[in-house]
This record gives structure tokens, C-alpha cells and sequence, in this order.
């Protein structure tokens, strides 16, 4: 018993020597994690966090509290198509932060708003507005979307964060956290040697993954700008998305419902919300077979919501010319500014916003008038 | 429990203090009999779950006391097939003409390996051994024993006897040390190098098995060659860094386990290479089909000539029985004729070289470099190859089939082969290498416990980065098996 004991002892602090090493080196030759500004998840590959995923779920500590704040929430094409820099440009009197998570759903996109609402006082939600990106592909079901060999089934990527370094355990009820949302800063201080190993792992498989696995690089603004979408890449598109949905055209309510509740919990915080429905090339909503039936539940939900205090609609679909596009999806880089603009006068009206920064082009509201 | 929680962690830890705390064998007995049951609780959640496994324990007790009182060959023949018939009721085998399943959830981990010790009582019992005849505390313990519960090392009941009346030894700083080195050394192996084979394998599969690709032509050969080679290296590292985990903590319990991996990727020939892989099942498989079944036959059979050609008929039939043993579904069966017929080619290969070149001949010709080489990276490739029954469904197995084609199957086996007999010996030299410069690398005064211990803590925090880079620690493959 004793050797066992002495010898336990002695892994341990071994291991409490080699870590300290370990922690020191990783900041002393790293640095810190966080930086100021807005948060842009889209710049996540730039950062100590590697995905966007991990960005949003550790970096989330600096937010900065105070300024009135606009967070933008969906997935990648809300998080390519407004560009932080460019909408934080037009509203130089809030703080604009893109917290969009390319593959999300509704039920994602919830999680990252509870974790925004998580670290903010009542106050801090009162001067809150969150921008929610929704097309057709938001609107996954859960059992199809959180299903892949490589997590537990139902495990968000928002969730593989959570439990990832122990910050949440899980339980039979969902996730539970164990670092308080206080704690955060001083805990992705004391995993920072794991975010530098992660990194160093990414970066150096890079190359050999793109190759092995046939993963295509990142384009570059400018090959996206001069992309053309061929017909075949279209059809593949449209292939794709039947199997993403796992139907031939019908979309179950279940992600409306999420997206529905979703909204009634952050106008009940005092926030605002501003639903954006994002444009998709006119040829993918003309030959896709989930479009109409998007627009069906989107009709049902509008009407549900009119009237609601704080909360806009923006129907951007007049942006949808093919041409716009780098992909079924995406806008082209050249077209952000566009984007960004119009969401930005819409903001103004329903955001905390002061009179002087408001702009006032574009944008249907539809509730919430001030 | 999973191997890889902290739960399982918590277990273990419990376990062993509670074990050493004591001295007395009886006690001692006791802690492993309450850990068994809590490690048999942890797969269940009601008693209903557990009872088609007590009541197959129940039988075997039985079983064991009823051919060791009637000494008759039809007793023990026809208790051997009670036990099977009942095991494979209970296994749920849907490539069976008639079956027969209970109606509820219950517990089938574990079944395959409790087969095994249970047959091999009942047969040893019948052959008048008394060390097979275990009283019902060591019954338990041994058929239950939480280490070999769910893969093995398919322990023997004289092997468990042996450790047992050794329980009141105490663990020394070397035993201690020794034993955490093996634990971490088997994380390693699981949670470090199959999680990045696994990683590998997932990523490459992918695109072979994907019902709409635009891989074709040697590209998918090359795909899918690439998929099976990283899928036997992860089988390879999750199982053998599971043997390291139970074998090492069997240290802190008093208990010696079989080894169960001796290199098996060195192996020329398919019968050297099951004897170094899963070599515990091997040998259960050689005492207990092999050597009956050749008997059998050669009873049967005067003339002397036909009597390498009874070995593989054997051969083929153990072969056969083993690989069907891995799983319930159809693909196994499919995967047990290709290692049987794998063995008996091989088999009537070596006894066609014997007549053609004479003994000696051949084995000079098979210990030199060039063949010993070439033969080493045939074995790899037909292992890889094979063990694809294990990573597919029936319906995958056939769209493999024909988008391969013999031709592809052909190309991939020996482009494999090639490979494997360029990499494996450069391996092992570069291996070698390390063995003989790694004393050199130690610095004076570095030496002992605290450099042990540093080296073992470094493991730790590697086996913690990596699995919070993958983020899901891969499953124990055999579990499934």
C-alpha cells in the first residue's frame, strides 16, 4: 500500500512540476488569448482557437460589458456575409460582435445566445441586440444535424466545447457547468498550454489533411469574387442539402419551435432581436425543394411574433442574383458592404443605439417600432 | 464503464486501495468479488438486464460439477452443446437459420469471454483436473473477473488459482512503479496513437463507403487500401493499449494476467502471426478445436500422406469458427471463410514447399531476408485486407466488391504488401536504433525515480492533450466483439 501511495505521489507531482513548466512556456512564448474589440468568429483560424466553435465558447469572456452591443448569431453565411469590421464601421456607438458558427442550427444558435446572456448583468441584456441569420439550412433537425461518427450523439459543437476541458460535465439533463461563467478567463488561462498544443496540431496537419482528405484550401476574397457556380457544382448543392435534411422537400417545425422560444427568452431578458431571413442564389431557391416549404413556416412564425416590443424582420431576398453568390450559399466578399448596410439601418431603429449613428436605408419592420 | 472516464478512473483507484488496504486473502477476495459486481452493475440499469448472464453462470457452475461426477464422453459432448446452443441464444447470431431471442434488453458484454472460461472448465473437469473446479466465490471472481470481463486475456482457471493463493502478497516500489508504467503506456496506445489511426481511418473511409463518390479507379484502390491499413493499426494500438491497462492494474490487485500481444506485424506466416496476436484466444482456440478436431480426424484417417492435408482441413475450420466468434451478423461469417481460407492456403503452401524443396530447404529458404521480408508484408496486407469484415456492413461489403472488383482487391493486396515489406524492417531498425541510443540520451544525476516519474507525468499530459483534441476518446473496439 505504501509503495503504491509513494509512488502515486510522486506521478503527481511530477505532473504538477511538468505542467507549471508547461504554462509558463505556453504564455510566456504565446501570449494571452484574448484581444480587444469586437469578436469575429469568422478570423477564429487567425487566433489561439483554431475553430470557431472553441472561439465562441472560450472567448466569449471578452465581450466587453457597457457599450450597447449588437451580436450576430447562424451560421457561415451570416458570419461571411457580415463582416464585423464592415457592420462595426457603420455603428461606431455599439460594441458589434459576429458570433455566427458555420453548420449551426437553431438549437446551436441558442446555446451561443444563453452563452452571451450567461456573463451579461441585467443591464448588460437590457443594451443587448442580437441579429439571428436564418435560411432554410438552420433549420436541420437535431437528430440529423448532431449525428456524425466523431461526437456523442446529439452533442452540439457548442457542447463538445462545453465538456471538452471539463468546464461543463454531462448529465442525464444536459450540460452542467462547472467553471462558474465568472471563472472563465482564469480557466482559458490554465488551458492554455492545451489551446497552444491544439493550435501547433492544426497547423501543422494542415497540409497533410488537405491532401490525405482531399479538403479543399480556403478560397481567397478575390477567387471568390471571380467564382462562377458551375451547373454540376449547383446540382451537387442541391444533393447535398436533400441529404443535410434528410427529405425530399419537408421541413419538420421542430427548429422554428427552438428558433420561436429562442426569441421569446431574449426579449423577455430585455434584449432585441432583429430575425434577418438571408437571401440564397435565386437558382437555389428556385430548384431547391425546401425553399417554399422555408417560406411556409417563416409566414407562420412572422405572424406569431408581430407586434412584439424589440423585435425587427429583415427580408433581404431582393440580394439573392446568382451572380452574388460564391457558392449555394455564401455572398461574394464584394457584396458585404451591401449586407452590412442594411442590416445596419435596421438596427438602428430597434437597437440601443444613439440617434446620431442611426442610418435609415433599407429594411422592412415589421414590429417593434420605437 | 468506459475506459476512458474518470469514472472507471475513480473505479480502479477505489479498487486498489481498498485491496492493498488489507492483507488477508479472504478479505482481499471479497474486494475483488464487490468491484466485479460493481463494475457488472455499471452495464445495467435493472437486475432483469443481468439475469440471462447469472443463469448462464448458473449453468456453467452446474456444468463443471455434473461431468467431473459422470465421466462420460456423451455428458461432457452433449453439456458442451447445451452451453453453445444457450450461448448463442443468448448472443442474438442473425446469420442463424432459427432463432430463438428472450424478449427484453439484457447484458451481452462480456458473454463471448465468459464462453470461453466456462467451456474450458467444463472440459478440463471432465479430463479429471481439479483446478477446474472452482469453488463459487473463485467461480465468480474468475468468470467475472472486471479485468478480462469485457475483451480477456482469456485467462485459464489453473493460471487464476495460481494468483490466488498468492493474494497476500504486498506491492513492492518496482511492482508499483511497473505497474502505473504499463497503465499509462496502455493510454498511450488507446487514447494517443488509435485516436489518431481512428481519426485517420474516419476521414479516409469516408469516400469508400459513401454510396455517391467520385472516386474511381486506383484512386479508390489506393482509398481503400489506405482505410484498412489505418483501421488495423487502430484495432492493433486500442486493443494492445487496453491489455497494457488490465494487465498493469492486475499487477495492483495480485494479479498476473496472460500477455495477449507479442509484435504481431513481425509475423511471416498466419499461424506465427495468431500466435502473437490475441494470443490467449489462439491458444484457447489450438487446445480446445484445434488439437480435438486434428484427433478426430486423424482417428479417422490411417494413411500417414493425408495427414498435413488433415491440418488443413483444421486449420481452416478453427480459423473459420474464430472469425465468425468476433461478431453476430452476417459480414462475419463472410470474414471467418477469408481467415479460414487465408489459413488453409496458407497452410497448404508450407506443406507443398515441404515436398517440393524437403524440410531443410525450405526452411533455409524461409528464414532468408528477401523471403522472410516479402512473406512478412503478405501476411500484413491479407490481415488488413481481411479485418475489413469489421469496419463494414454486408451491404457496404458488396459495394466494395463491385466497385473494386478482383482486379482492385488484387491491386490493393499487393501494393499492401509491397508496402508493409518496405516499411515494417526499417521499422524495426529505427526501432532498434532507439534501444540502443536511449541509455545513452540519459543525463548523470537524472537517473532513478524522479526521471521515471518525469517521463511518465510527460505520457500523462500528452494522453490529456490529446484526447481533449479529439475530444471523444475512440471506443474499445473489442467490446463489440
Amino acid at each position: 500500500m505504501r509503495a503504491i501511495l509513494k509512488q502515486g505521489l510522486f506521478l503527481l507531482i511530477a505532473l504538477a512540476g511538468i505542467y507549471a513548466v508547461l504554462l509558463a512556456a505556453s504564455h510566456l512564448f504565446v501570449g494571452a488569448a484574448y484581444r480587444e474589440g469586437g469578436l469575429d468568429s469568422s478570423l477564429a483560424a487567425n487566433t489561439i482557437f483554431m475553430t470557431d466553435p472553441k472561439y465562441v465558447f472560450l472567448n466569449r469572456a471578452a465581450l466587453k460589458p457597457g457599450m450597447p452591443r449588437i451580436v450576430f448569431v447562424g451560421a457561415s453565411n451570416t458570419a461571411v456575409g457580415f463582416k464585423q469590421r464592415e457592420v462595426q464601421a457603420l455603428l461606431p456607438d455599439a460594441e458589434v460582435d459576429n458570433l455566427a458558427v458555420g453548420g449551426s442550427n437553431m438549437t446551436q444558435i441558442a446555446q451561443i445566445v444563453d452563452l452571451v446572456q450567461e456573463l451579461q448583468s441585467a443591464a448588460a441584456r437590457r443594451r443587448t441586440t442580437f441579429v439571428i441569420g436564418m435560411w432554410y439550412g438552420t433549420f436541420v433537425q437535431d437528430r440529423f444535424r448532431w449525428n456524425t461518427p466523431d461526437r456523442r450523439a446529439g452533442d452540439t459543437d457548442i457542447d463538445i466545447e462545453r465538456y471538452r476541458y471539463g468546464f461543463y460535465r454531462r448529465t442525464e439533463h444536459g450540460p452542467q457547468q462547472v467553471l462558474p461563467a465568472a471563472d472563465l478567463p482564469l480557466g482559458v488561462a490554465l488551458i492554455h498550454p492545451y489551446l497552444v498544443f491544439d493550435q501547433l496540431s492544426r497547423r501543422a496537419s494542415q497540409a497533410l489533411r488537405e491532401r490525405l482528405f482531399g479538403r479543399a484550401a480556403s478560397r481567397t476574397d478575390a477567387e471568390r469574387d471571380s467564382s462562377v457556380v458551375s451547373a454540376k457544382e449547383k446540382e451537387t448543392a442541391l444533393r447535398y442539402w436533400r441529404e443535410q435534411m434528410h427529405s425530399d422537400g419537408a421541413i419538420a417545425g421542430e427548429q422554428f419551435l427552438v428558433l420561436s422560444n429562442m426569441i421569446d427568452r431574449i426579449l423577455s431578458q430585455g434584449s432585441k432581436v432583429v430575425l434577418v431571413d438571408l437571401p440564397i442564389p435565386h437558382w437555389h431557391a428556385q430548384r431547391s425543394p425546401f425553399y417554399q416549404e422555408y417560406l411556409g413556416h417563416r409566414k407562420v412564425l412572422l405572424s406569431e411574433l408581430a407586434g412584439r416590443d424589440g423585435f425587427a424582420y429583415l427580408e433581404m431576398m431582393d440580394l439573392s442574383d446568382d451572380l452574388e453568390f460564391s457558392d449555394e450559399v455564401h455572398p461574394k466578399p464584394r457584396v458585404t458592404r451591401q449586407w452590412a448596410a442594411r442590416v445596419a439601418a435596421l438596427i438602428t431603429t430597434v437597437g440601443d443605439i444613439p440617434p446620431e449613428s442611426r442610418i435609415s436605408t433599407g429594411g422592412t419592420l415589421i414590429a417593434g417600432q420605437p | 464503464m468506459d475506459f476512458t472516464s474518470s469514472l472507471y478512473l475513480g473505479f480502479v483507484t477505489a479498487t486498489v486501495l481498498a485491496f492493498n488496504a488489507w492483507r488477508a486473502p479472504l478479505l482481499r477476495q471479497f474486494v475483488l468479488l464487490a468491484a466485479n459486481l460493481v463494475f457488472l452493475a455499471g452495464f445495467v440499469q435493472s437486475a432483469e438486464q443481468l439475469a440471462p448472464l447469472l443463469g448462464f453462470l448458473v449453468l456453467g457452475y452446474a456444468a463443471t460439477r455434473w461431468v467431473a461426477r459422470w465421466h462420460r464422453r456423451g455428458v461432457l459432448e452433449g453439456t458442451v452443446l447445451l452451453i453453445i446452443v444457450v450461448f448463442a441464444v443468448l448472443k442474438r447470431y442473425t446469420f442463424l437459420p432459427l432463432r430463438m431471442d428472450l424478449p427484453f434488453l439484457y447484458l451481452q458484454v462480456g458473454l463471448s469471454y465468459i464462453l470461453f472460461r466456462i467451456l474450458q472448465m467444463v472440459i478440463d473437469s471432465a479430463g479429471g483436473e481439479d483446478e477446474a473446479r472452482l469453488a463459487p466465490l473463485d467461480f465468480v471472481n474468475f468468470t467475472c473477473n472486471f479485468l478480462c470481463f469485457v475483451s480477456g486475456p482469456i485467462q485459464r482457471s489453473n493460471e487464476y488459482l495460481m494468483n490466488r493463493v498468492q493474494l497476500d502478497r504486498g506491492v513492492d516500489e518496482a511492482v508499483a512503479f511497473s505497474a502505473m508504467h504499463r497503465v499509462i503506456k496502455g493510454y498511450v496506445k488507446l487514447a494517443v496513437v488509435s485516436a489518431v489511426f481512428n481519426y485517420l481511418f474516419a476521414n479516409l473511409s469516408v469516400p469508400v463507403l459513401a454510396e455517391s463518390t467520385a472516386m474511381a479507379g486506383w484512386r479508390y484502390t489506393a482509398q481503400y487500401a489506405a482505410s484498412a491499413v489505418t483501421y488495423t493499426f487502430y484495432l492493433y494500438y486500442n486493443f494492445s493499449g487496453y491489455m497494457d491497462i488490465v494487465i498493469g492494474i492486475g499487477w495492483l490487485l495480485g494479479q498476473k494476467l496472460p500477455e495477449n500481444f507479442n509484435r504481431p506485424f513481425s509475423a511471416h506466416n498466419i499461424f506465427e502471426f495468431w500466435s502473437r496476436w490475441h494470443m490467449t484466444l489462439s491458444d484457447w482456440f489450438k487446445t480446445y478445436l484445434f488439437n480435438p478436431l486434428m484427433r478426430f480426424l486423424a482417428d479417422r484417417v490411417a494413411a500417414p500422406i493425408w495427414l498435413p492435408y488433415l491440418g488443413v482441413i483444421a486449420f481452416f475450420v478453427t480459423f473459420f469458427v474464430m472469425g465468425v466468434w468476433h461478431g453476430s451478423t452476417s459480414v462475419f461469417v463472410i470474414y471467418g471463410l477469408v481467415m479460414g481460407a487465408g489459413a488453409s492456403l496458407n497452410k497448404l503452401w508450407q506443406v507443398f514447399m515441404t515436398a517440393r524443396l524437403g524440410r531443410k530447404k525450405y526452411k533455409a529458404l524461409a528464414e532468408s531476408f528477401a523471403y522472410a521480408t516479402l512473406a512478412r508484408g503478405l501476411m500484413f496486407a491479407f490481415f488488413a485486407l481481411a479485418v475489413t469484415g469489421l469496419w463494414v456492413n454486408m451491404d457496404q461489403l458488396s459495394l466494395l466488391a463491385r466497385r473494386l472488383g478482383i482486379s482492385g482487391l488484387m491491386f490493393a493486396f499487393v501494393g499492401t504488401a509491397l508496402c508493409a515489406a518496405v516499411i515494417g524492417p526499417a521499422v524495426d531498425h529505427a526501432a532498434r536504433l532507439l534501444v540502443r541510443l536511449a541509455p545513452r540520451l540519459g543525463r548523470p544525476g537524472l537517473s532513478g525515480l524522479f526521471a521515471q516519474n518525469i517521463v511518465l507525468a510527460s505520457e500523462v499530459c500528452l494522453i490529456f492533450a490529446v484526447g481533449s483534441f479529439f475530444h471523444k476518446a475512440p471506443e474499445f473496439v473489442y467490446k463489440a466483439f
